[in-house]
């Protein structure tokens, strides 16, 4: 800033400052705890109405609230935060502290200095909210922050803006705008070119929680809440075409393990059975670090994953496949790792050598205690006295879950003990696949076929530029499979209540349950019409702009044979870009400043040299309408010409400064008179043929 | 601010924030060309020098033009003066003042003039140092309680103080440039019969007043005498008494009127500094 630090920000300033943190703050508003993002909005919105009170009554004294307050504030502020998160150095609570603290520190700006600091504070809150959400809707909230900062910044600077009411928006934000404009270019240069990093330099120690993953435990809630995450799990290169959605279930952690809620993972290692044959589907996976250490594999794989060679080649085994079809790697997936797996695509294996084993491990259930669901137990008995054969009861248990009023949704009501499951299948019905798969398994096992929960990713989207399998943490999924006949088999309770989460994945299966249930029962053609049209958008905005990643950096820049360059050869490629569009843009301003500033001298002195020319200089002491005269005298069949476009010009040139409504209609409109009069006059040679 | 937003991005992966903290980098990047663009071609002209008395600030005034464009925000600064900032307009040459403190008589030089500029969002300062060959004069600080004028030709005389009050209009005459404007007849200005200057009978007859370096007490130190005879010649002028001056090195002759009066001032600022 250009003010000296100690100078005192006037009224106006803290007012637009008010106006930038409310647009920095807000759309991060539904990301921190409800209290956090009302305190902090009404900290900024007191202030602006103190200010609003000195103004109108102008002898008040102004209010003034103590800076020791407003220490105790954010000490206050900072202990309930810590006490509503249960710790402090996380970036959770670190957010909403960093909210808190602009609004208090708004409340006391006086000087320059504040200014700066506030718009520092607010500038880093544009970008927390992406932490979030980097959907479509958060992008449009964010922009209103980055307009009033170009416009902050200028009221801030420069000292004719100082006063300038809010009602004048159109000043600041039409320079802020161009600067942005001409700003755009080098932003995507760096945008694509600035190196992006694979896995993060550090991290909150709050961070590595649930966000990362799948997990070897399942309660209700878990995968829904992964659903929420854009974040990508893995990449799939198929040798050949991609399997349909219906056979893509990538398995990850079998639970058996069951307390009448949670479900947790068996870590048994079993050499795997023989498998019959079959056709083969090979592929590359590229996974995302999630610091656990197993991978992921399309049902069923064959043998274990191999890892790449320099020459794209496979070759050493970096894991194992066991018993239950999981492949474990060596050690926890800490960056991205890619290796090549080969499946073929069923749904049923044999459980081998450990059969009994398993059958016993399957079958158990909660008996008593809080979490029995006696509900759910008498109601599979009873079915299954329908039902003697196996598949005849599945089929039918599967038949119950399409009829009865179920619900996928994402966000399903809390289920409390005791026997969630009991209060899942009778009185709610409303949930995502976690509950479905754990509820449908329960049922088995009180019927008396052993039973387990797969959790894994299911489909999986196929970006068609790439020609690969993106597979993101919104694809977390959960089926169940059943021993039948020495084989387990899988089946799907979630396909039954909503077949298109299968076909066509989570956006497929929700919108019409979860987004304004009422407006989609409605049926009405032309909302369902904008929404998809919107989730196109927002698919083509993932893909490009958020997916924009480590990985898909390092592709663009292998197309463009960039990897192979020395680093100090791409360093000046970029540095000769980013000079370009310096050079450019100056090129662009100065143009574009004549071309406004001057086009009333251009069309002159182009007259003057036609004229000089046609061996009628002007005199250096000569104004327009002395000349003009002289042009009359000497080409009287071009006297009007002449006439109008010396007053023309000197009413641009020395007439009033544009001032008030209109003016600028009338220049514009001497302009164009100008312009004619001049086009009515023939060419030097012509005039210079006439006699005088 | 940037580099925290990039590192935050960087490290969670987050492309709307690379989005965003590239867009103000962008902003940034461009409102740098803009700085550089509102100073460049700038044309600055020295115009005059003012005086002042030790302890004011002297005046220098520069034209400011910006060719064809306007330029804005443009701060003006030289030796410890104010900064004046303007906004100059397209095609026209501004007048800008430089209020430059002058703690001491003497020549005193514009020396280096700071043209700078923090347009349009204040990330960037954009400057440049011009120097004018522009020095004004910096007269010496009157004493403040002076001893009343010395009047004829023989040194103090206290008559002048109980004269000058007496002094009787004996007409007009016409006036000339360098009168004191206090003894134009502002009367006849305004009834439109032409500019006169009033002239006093008892002021002239008191004869002009010797203002003498030597004449002073020898106790008097030489900045004490110059701040004297300096209060001297501002009271003489006060009254419209011609007075003559003399210094080691150089003499007034006797005479009135503003090029006087500031010939006197000068030669006393411009009197060596004493020996220490």
């Amino acid at each position: 800033m250009s003010a000296a630090p100690r100078a005192a920000l006037s009224a106006a300033q803290i007012r637009w400052l008010g106006v930038f943190l409310l647009a920095a703050l807000l759309p991060q508003a539904p990301f921190v705890p409800i209290w956090v993002a009302g305190f902090g909005t009404m900290l900024v919105v007191l202030r602006l109405l103190l200010l609003y009170r000195d103004r109108i009554r102008a002898n008040a004294r102004p209010a003034r609230i103590p800076s020791w307050a407003l220490a105790i504030f954010a000490v206050a502020a900072g202990i309930a935060i810590r006490q509503s998160f249960g710790y402090f150095l996380g970036r959770e609570p670190c957010v909403a502290f960093l909210f808190v603290l602009a609004g208090i520190k708004y409340l006391e700006a006086r000087t320059a200095r504040d200014g700066t600091l506030l718009v520092c504070l607010a500038s880093f809150q544009i970008v927390t909210p992406f932490f979030y959400s980097q959907s479509l809707l958060a992008a449009l909230a964010a922009l209103p922050a980055l307009l009033t900062l170009g416009s902050v910044l200028q009221v801030l600077a420069q000292p004719s803006l100082r006063d300038l009411p809010l009602s004048e928006w159109r000043v600041p934000l039409s320079r802020t705008m161009k600067l942005f404009a001409q700003g755009v270019p080098l932003a995507a240069v760096l945008f694509v070119l600035f190196p992006r990093l694979a896995g993060p330099m550090w991290g909150l120690p709050s961070d590595a929680g649930s966000k990362s993953g799948l997990s070897e435990q399942m309660s209700p809630g878990s995968i829904s809440e992964l659903s929420l995450s854009d974040a990508v799990a893995f990449r799939v290169d198929f040798d050949g075409a991609v399997p349909p959605a219906s056979q893509r279930y990538w398995r990850g952690p079998v639970m058996s393990r069951f307390d009448g809620r949670e479900w947790v993972a068996t870590d048994r290692r079993t050499p795997p059975a023989p498998r019959p044959a079959g056709r083969p589907v090979g592929y590359w996976v590229t996974l995302e670090p999630n610091w656990k250490s197993w991978l992921f594999a399309l049902e069923l794989p064959v043998g274990p994953p191999t890892a790449e060679t320099a020459n794209g080649g496979a070759t050493d085994a970096i894991g194992v496949l066991t018993g239950d079809q999981r492949i474990f790697s060596r050690s926890p997936v800490t960056q991205a790792v890619r290796y090549r797996q080969v499946s073929i695509p069923g749904e049923t294996y044999s459980a081998g050598s450990t059969e009994d084993e398993d059958r016993v491990e399957n079958l158990q259930l909660p008996l008593d205690g809080r979490n029995a669901n006696p509900r759910t137990v008498a109601f599979a008995r009873e079915l299954r006295a329908q039902y003697p054969d196996e598949i005849d009861f599945i089929r039918a248990v599967l038949q119950w879950f399409r009829t009865e009023s179920f619900y996928y949704t994402l966000a399903p009501p809390l289920l409390r003990a005791p026997d969630p499951v009991d209060g899942f299948l009778f009185d709610v019905r409303r949930g995502f696949c976690e509950h479905y798969a754990s509820s449908f398994v329960v049922l088995l096992r009180a019927a008396g076929i052993p039973a387990r929960v797969v959790t894994g990713y299911q489909g999986g989207e196929i970006n068609p530029t790439g020609g690969y399998l993106i597979v993101r943490q919104s694809d977390a999924h959960a089926w169940a499979e059943a021993m039948l006949g020495g084989k387990w088999r899988r089946f799907d309770p979630t396909g039954a209540v909503a077949p298109s989460r299968i076909e066509r994945g989570l956006g497929g299966a929700l919108p019409t349950s979860e987004f304004v249930p009422l407006l989609a029962r409605l049926d009405q053609g032309w909302f369902k019409s904008l929404q998809l049209t919107w989730d196109a958008f927002n698919h083509d905005w993932r893909r490009h702009v958020i997916g924009f990643n480590y990985d898909k950096q390092r592709s663009l820049w292998r197309r463009w044979n960039m990897d192979q360059l020395p680093p100090a050869l791409v360093t000046a490629i970029v540095a000769g870009l980013i000079g370009l569009w310096g050079a450019g843009t100056l090129g662009l301003i100065s143009w574009w400043r004549r071309r406004n500033a001057d086009r009333a001298r251009v069309l002159w002195e182009a007259l003057c040299r036609r004229l000089s020319n046609a061996g009628l200089p002007k005199q250096p002491h000569e104004g327009p309408l002395a000349f003009g005269a002289r042009a009359c005298a000497r080409w009287p069949e071009f006297g009007v010409a002449f006439r109008v476009s010396a007053e023309s010009y000197a009413i641009l040139r020395y007439g009033p400064p544009p001032e008030g409504a209109g003016a600028k209609r009338q220049r514009d409109a001497a302009l164009a008179r100008l312009a004619r009069a001049i086009d009515v006059l023939p060419a030097a040679a012509i005039l210079r043929a006439t006699p005088s | 601010m940037i580099a925290v937003m990039l590192l935050t991005s960087l490290n969670y992966g987050l492309s709307l924030g690379f989005v965003a903290t590239f867009l103000l980098a962008g902003l940034a990047a461009a409102a740098l060309l803009h700085t550089f663009r509102n100073l460049a071609g700038i044309e600055l002209a020295p115009l005059a020098a003012g005086e002042t008395f030790a302890g004011g600030t002297l005046p220098f005034t520069l034209a400011i033009a910006g060719s064809a464009s306007a330029r804005h925000a443009i701060s003006l600064a030289a030796g410890g003066s104010v900064p004046v900032t303007v906004d100059v307009i397209p095609d026209a040459a501004m007048p800008v003042t430089l209020e430059v403190p002058a703690p001491r008589r003497g020549r005193v030089a514009l020396g280096r003039v700071t043209l700078s500029s923090d347009f349009p969002v204040g990330l960037w300062r954009g400057w440049a140092y011009i120097h004018f060959p522009l020095a004004g004069v910096v007269f010496p600080a009157p004493e403040a309680d002076a001893p009343p004028l010395p009047s004829g030709r023989h040194g103090e005389d206290a008559r002048s103080d109980a004269r000058e009050g007496d002094a009787d209009l004996s007409g007009l005459r016409s006036y000339q440039p360098g009168d004191p404007l206090q003894r134009v007849a502002w009367k006849a200005v305004a009834r439109g019969a032409g500019w006169h200057t009033k002239h006093f009978e008892g002021g002239g007859s008191l004869g002009p007043a010797e203002l003498a370096w030597h004449a002073l007490p020898r106790t008097l130190e030489a900045d004490a005498r110059i701040a004297r005879l300096a209060a001297w010649v501002l009271a003489a002028e006060r009254v419209a008494r011609p007075f003559a001056l003399s210094l080691p090195g150089s003499t007034l002759p006797p005479g009135q009127g503003r090029e006087h009066r500031r010939a006197a001032l000068t030669a006393l600022a411009m009197l060596p500094e004493p020996p220490q």
